[in-house]
């Protein structure tokens, strides 16, 4: 779902966004723009600061220069209609609370009325598959659907961007290839424009509808972004199909270069 | 004979004999001690005391004493030791204030609360609440830094404000660990709420014990002895059920 280029103000813009961490530039200035209704995958290798540009579109870090713009206005800290899937699960979901409970948890934030959270959670939890697992607490899930537990609370925030950060990298290849079909599935069916931090090139091509590559210690000559591809891979996607599709496979050529060194 | 059982009665066989070998020193050599009185007289005291009633009142009020202060040192250091825990910054400016509080003993303070309330049940649970309260806001600040910060900032991905992000979050969060920070305060607050009934104010367990030394009455004194034990005992013991209740509860949950 494409949308093609100068269609509407875009969702999200990092206008010359740099980040310092302990006085070293972990990102040069970055500007980019992600338009509505697109799935943006960043690609690149660890510290190169795919995470810390995505935190920082989260609001949960203010960049050293330059802003973030969601919907034409600065951002200054997280916000509901910006969901964050983070990688770790586990430390994610409230331990005390069952599934039902934690996606419960983004209604009670939003103020939803009691009497409205009980269908309102079970249609979220329907969507995602946990339908029979309402009741159960976390640790009595598989890492996977833990994950989707996740994902359905921020889906239950009825968010307009979907943030994502690394979210199926400590799953098996079977889990991982099934949530990538789920949410690739409940984005496009929601509209959801997704910003999704991976450090697995297939993933970000399978996806994406660009890919973002960052480079670790940009310098002057060499800034973070390396490049910015558009996956123009005809859909609809499927794990065998569009992976053996000669485009797929010219764009894993040309992205690889950049996660090698 | 059922093992239970046996490990209850292999760990009475000690306190019996030592208490049969005081009935026999008290009622043979020790016969005209003014300190000493067999157990059995003491039991016999014990009764009369909780026919007349006094036992009862006095440690009615014991108990409440220390319940009152207890929960006015919790409820305080829950709120300042969370704030202290999650924020660096208040942290590192209260930290010296916190350690040269710290250590004045509690009972250093009966006087100033003497002259502030007088005798009477807000003296005494004043004194309970400052010494419960130390120990408590260091062990509730521990707890409050050991919240996984990923909570925090699913709390603030939510836009939770800051009552709902401590009674959804930080409190279930820490909870494990207030139990067993108010196991050990309720352990401190009976020693307080009696020493100060001893060392002052002329009302429950403590003064009760001193009045029976006063009156040269080693007979009740032992009996209120036995029974502030037991009492403690038992308070200890209600505690650790608690903890081990929330602690079951918890793990069940995650």
């Amino acid at each position: 779902m494409t949308v093609a280029p100068g269609g509407g103000e875009p969702i999200l813009r990092f206008d010359g966004v740099a980040i310092h961490l302990g006085g070293r530039e972990i990102l040069s200035p970055t500007t980019v723009d992600v338009r509505r209704g697109e799935f943006v995958c960043i690609i690149g290798p660890s510290g190169c600061g795919k995470t810390t540009l995505l935190r920082a579109a989260a609001g949960f870090v203010a960049p050293s220069a330059g802003r973030v713009l969601r919907n034409g206005q600065a951002v200054h800290g997280p916000s509901r209609e910006a969901a964050f899937v983070f990688q770790d699960y586990g430390r994610a979901l409230l331990p005390w609370r069952s599934v039902a409970g934690n996606v419960g948890l983004a209604l009670e934030a939003a103020g939803v009325p009691a009497a409205e959270r009980a269908p309102r959670i079970a249609q979220v939890l329907q969507t995602v598959g946990l339908a029979a697992h309402a009741g159960k607490f976390p640790l009595q899930l598989s890492g996977g659907m833990q994950q989707r537990a996740q994902i359905a609370r921020c889906l239950a925030q009825q968010p307009a961007l979907l943030m994502m950060d690394e979210p199926f990298g400590a799953l098996d290849a079977m889990t991982r290839e099934s949530l990538q079909d789920e949410v690739s599935r409940l984005v496009r069916e929601r509209g959801l424009t997704v910003l999704f931090v991976t450090h697995d090139l297939e993933e970000a091509i399978y996806l994406g509808d660009r890919v973002i590559a960052l480079r670790a210690n940009p310098t002057a000559a060499k800034p973070s972004v390396a490049a910015i591809v558009d996956i123009g891979i005809p859909g609809p996607r499927s794990q065998l199909e569009t992976k053996e599709h000669p485009e797929y496979l010219r764009l894993r050529r040309e992205l690889y270069q950049y996660l090698s060194h | 004979m059922p093992p239970r059982l046996t490990v209850i009665l292999k760990g009475l066989a000690v306190p019996l004999l030592l208490l049969a070998a005081l009935e026999g020193y008290a009622r043979g050599p020790g016969r005209d001690s003014d300190a000493l009185a067999p157990p059995s007289k003491a039991l016999l005291a014990l009764g009369q005391a909780a026919a007349d009633g006094s036992l009862w009142g006095a440690t009615a009020f014991t108990l409440g004493s220390a319940a009152a202060g207890l929960a006015i040192g919790f409820a305080l250091a829950l709120l300042l030791g969370t704030w202290l825990g999650l924020s660096a910054r208040a942290g590192r400016w209260s930290f010296l204030t916190v350690e040269l509080l710290r250590p004045v003993p509690s009972v250093a303070l009966i006087p100033l609360a003497m002259l502030v309330f007088g005798f009477g049940a807000r003296m005494e649970f004043s004194v309970v609440a400052f010494a419960v309260f130390w120990p408590l806001l260091v062990l509730v600040q521990a707890a409050a830094r050991q919240v996984d910060p990923r909570l925090l900032e699913v709390a603030a991905a939510l836009q939770l404000g800051p009552a709902a992000r401590f009674a959804k979050i930080v409190l279930p969060a820490m909870l494990p660990r207030l139990f067993v920070a108010l196991r050990l305060a309720v352990a401190i607050a009976l020693v307080v709420a009696v020493t100060v009934e001893i060392a002052a104010n002329p009302h429950g367990m403590g003064y009760a014990i001193m009045l029976a030394q006063q009156s040269l009455d080693p007979a009740l004194m032992l009996a209120w002895l036995f029974w502030i034990a037991l009492v403690g005992f038992a308070v200890n013991a209600l505690a650790l059920w608690l903890q081990q209740r929330a602690a079951r509860r918890m793990g069940a949950a995650g």
